[in-house]
């Protein structure tokens, strides 16, 4: 399999009361199709910064992101937004689902943003909930869900569009152990199922069931 | 545009999008009823002075219409009416006496009540084509205490033709009721031969003005100046005169009622902004989980203005419906489709001004700050 995320000598630096600070300091990284990969370090290691880097939801000071072989630099806002929506999916720590929407709804958005149709909307994002375990909760607001529960929806609507690449920023962060057990379980099956993962956390018993994990410390991937 | 996602999110903050929509639909009546207003004050200026195309009002005194304040002799009047060098259509001039029984209810509005001195045989020139909707539209030629009521004047002294009405304490009889005219002030008048009207109102000798009609049409400037030059202590005063009076006096009040309009409008185009300002804030990681997701800025600003476009049609199309009792109360002809369309538009112009910032700042809600909120 080829390689699905390539960086060349990244750099990230944010200018915060004036003084400059280096999130990420020439960052060299692969990431085959695939792989299921666990970014771990300490806080203000760089390892959310890069994963906003690889789903192009900030552009680096330096340096270069490929996906799939096209580099991300220099996109204009329209590509960026076709890129979220077709080829990266992203999991967050809060789930950031809209509350006013259903589970269902939520997942649909993502397909509405596509382009989808609705019926085939309707049928996918029906789809995508039984798979994560949620058949029988499409109906429910977020508040009317678990903790758990909402990020399976998250989930859902990340892979909505069949993403190439699942982007999670601790996403057992906001959950007991047992719940972000599942949620990683989650990962493993779709992992299993082909689907590459980038994964970052701070929970060690997560990592350790990612099949890769690269260590982040002081904006650098650790040998 | 996502018009499902934007009604959910207005149900989500009910509280604030009523009291935003009650606002609207405020200020939309509000601008909805002076445009009423405004027509129906110039409708009945310009209906009133219509009548008197190719007539000229001497009158002294006061510069009111109609012309309560003034006085002139009636013998000075009757000398202008003999006068054979003018042109004049003798039928159709007339001495009258105007006097004004009840104030208008509110400034710049004609009076509630009024009586008018009309000479026997000279109805028509102050009546025209009125007929009577009861009893008679003339006096007999042997007419003693006798009153022909305007429509509103009938309702104004509940009475019907055979019943007897007190005019300033003294009995008067009916003898007939008007249909509705468009001079507001036949309306308003119960109409007496020009000698009851001096006696009661003790005005022997006096006339509150000469209703001159010039037999042609085109002289009717000519015979003003003539008459200027000749009587200068008079004021001598054509149809376009008084249209140009009536504009200068009805100025105040329209400027005023558009300032009133005005105002609703800025305080709609302030509620709505304030209000989607605070939405915009409070969803800013909402709308950046959105443009993470793959929702273009184009689609942001849709949605916003999507919100936006609802909460003023709700308080707009209310509003504009309300608008249309207050024509009817106002006599007025209904707001026309035309109009009512004007009225709606309004609202969607306050909502779209009221929201184009919010709307930008929504757009301009970058994913990656939106996921740091907290």
């Amino acid at each position: 399999m080829g390689n699905i995320i390539e960086t060349h000598d990244l750099w990230k630096v944010y200018r915060m009361d004036g003084v400059a600070v280096e999130a990420l300091r020439g960052v060299n990284l692969t990431v085959e199709a695939g792989a299921f990969i666990a970014l771990v370090g300490p806080s203000g290691s760089g390892k959310s910064t890069l994963l906003h880097l690889l789903g192009a939801m900030d552009t680096p000071t330096r340096g270069e992101v490929r996906l799939n072989g096209r580099s991300l630099t220099g996109m204009s806002d329209a590509e960026r937004t076709r890129l979220c929506c077709h080829e990266v999916g992203f999991v967050f720590q809060t789930f950031n689902l809209l509350p006013t929407l259903s589970a269902l709804e939520n997942v649909e958005i993502a397909l509405r943003l596509a382009g989808v149709s609705r019926r085939e909307r309707h049928t996918r994002a029906a789809e995508l909930l039984e798979r994560v375990g949620l058949g029988g909760r499409m109906g429910h607001l977020p508040r009317q869900l678990s903790g758990g529960e909402r990020q399976r929806v998250a989930v859902a609507r990340a892979l909505a569009n069949q993403p190439a690449l699942l982007l999670a920023d601790e996403p057992t962060g906001n959950l007991d152990s047992a719940t972000g057990q599942a949620i990683v379980g989650l990962f493993r099956q779709l992992n299993a199922e082909g689907q590459t993962i980038v994964l970052v956390t701070h929970n060690p018993e997560v990592a350790a069931q990612a099949g890769r994990v690269l260590r982040m410390r002081d904006g650098r991937i650790q040998p | 545009m996502m018009f499902d996602i934007a009604f959910k999110n207005l149900g989500a903050r009910k509280t604030r999008s009523i009291l935003c929509v009650l606002v609207v639909m405020v200020s939309v009546y509000l601008n909805g009823s002076t445009a009423t207003m405004n027509n129906w004050m110039y409708e009945t200026m310009t209906g009133e002075l219509a009548r008197y195309m190719g007539k000229i009002y001497v009158q002294q005194g006061g510069s009111s219409y109609p012309p309560f304040d003034s006085t002139i002799a009636q013998a000075t009047a009757e000398e202008i009416l003999a006068r054979t060098d003018l042109g004049l259509n003798r039928e159709e001039s007339t001495p009258l006496v105007f006097v004004r029984t009840e104030r208008a209810m509110m400034p710049f509005m004609p009076a509630r009540a009024m009586v008018i001195g009309v000479p026997v045989g000279k109805e028509n020139a102050l009546l025209g084509s009125v007929e009577a909707a009861t009893g008679v539209n003339r006096f007999p030629e042997t007419a003693g205490d006798v009153a022909i009521l305007g429509e509103e004047a009938a309702d104004y002294y509940q009475a019907t033709v055979g019943q007897e009405v007190t005019i300033n304490g003294q009995k008067v009889q009916v003898i007939g009721v008007l249909q509705p005219s468009s001079m507001e002030s036949v309306n308003r008048a119960a109409v007496v031969p020009l000698p009851v009207a001096q006696r009661l109102f003790r005005k022997e000798g006096m006339v509150s003005a000469v209703l001159l009609t010039a037999s042609d049409v085109n002289r009717v400037t000519e015979v003003a100046t003539a008459l200027k030059q000749d009587y200068p202590l008079l004021q001598v005063t054509t149809q376009e005169d008084m249209l140009a009076e009536a504009r200068k006096v009805l100025r105040f009040p329209l400027f005023y009622m558009s300032m009133m309009s005005l105002t609703g409008f800025i305080v709609a185009v302030a509620v709505i902004m304030s209000t989607m300002v605070m939405a915009i804030t409070e969803r800013t990681r909402e709308i950046g989980t959105l443009r993470a997701i793959g929702a273009s800025r184009r689609l942001v600003l849709g949605m916003i203005l999507a919100e936006i476009l609802m909460l003023s049609l709700l308080g707009g199309i209310p509003g504009t419906l309300l608008s249309v009792p207050m024509a009817a109360v106002m006599k007025t002809a209904l707001p026309t489709p035309v109009q009512l369309t004007r009225i709606v538009l309004f609202a969607a112009v306050a909502g779209i001004l009221g929201g184009l910032y919010p709307a930008w700042r929504a757009t301009q809600v970058d994913p990656l700050e939106a996921l740091r909120y907290e």
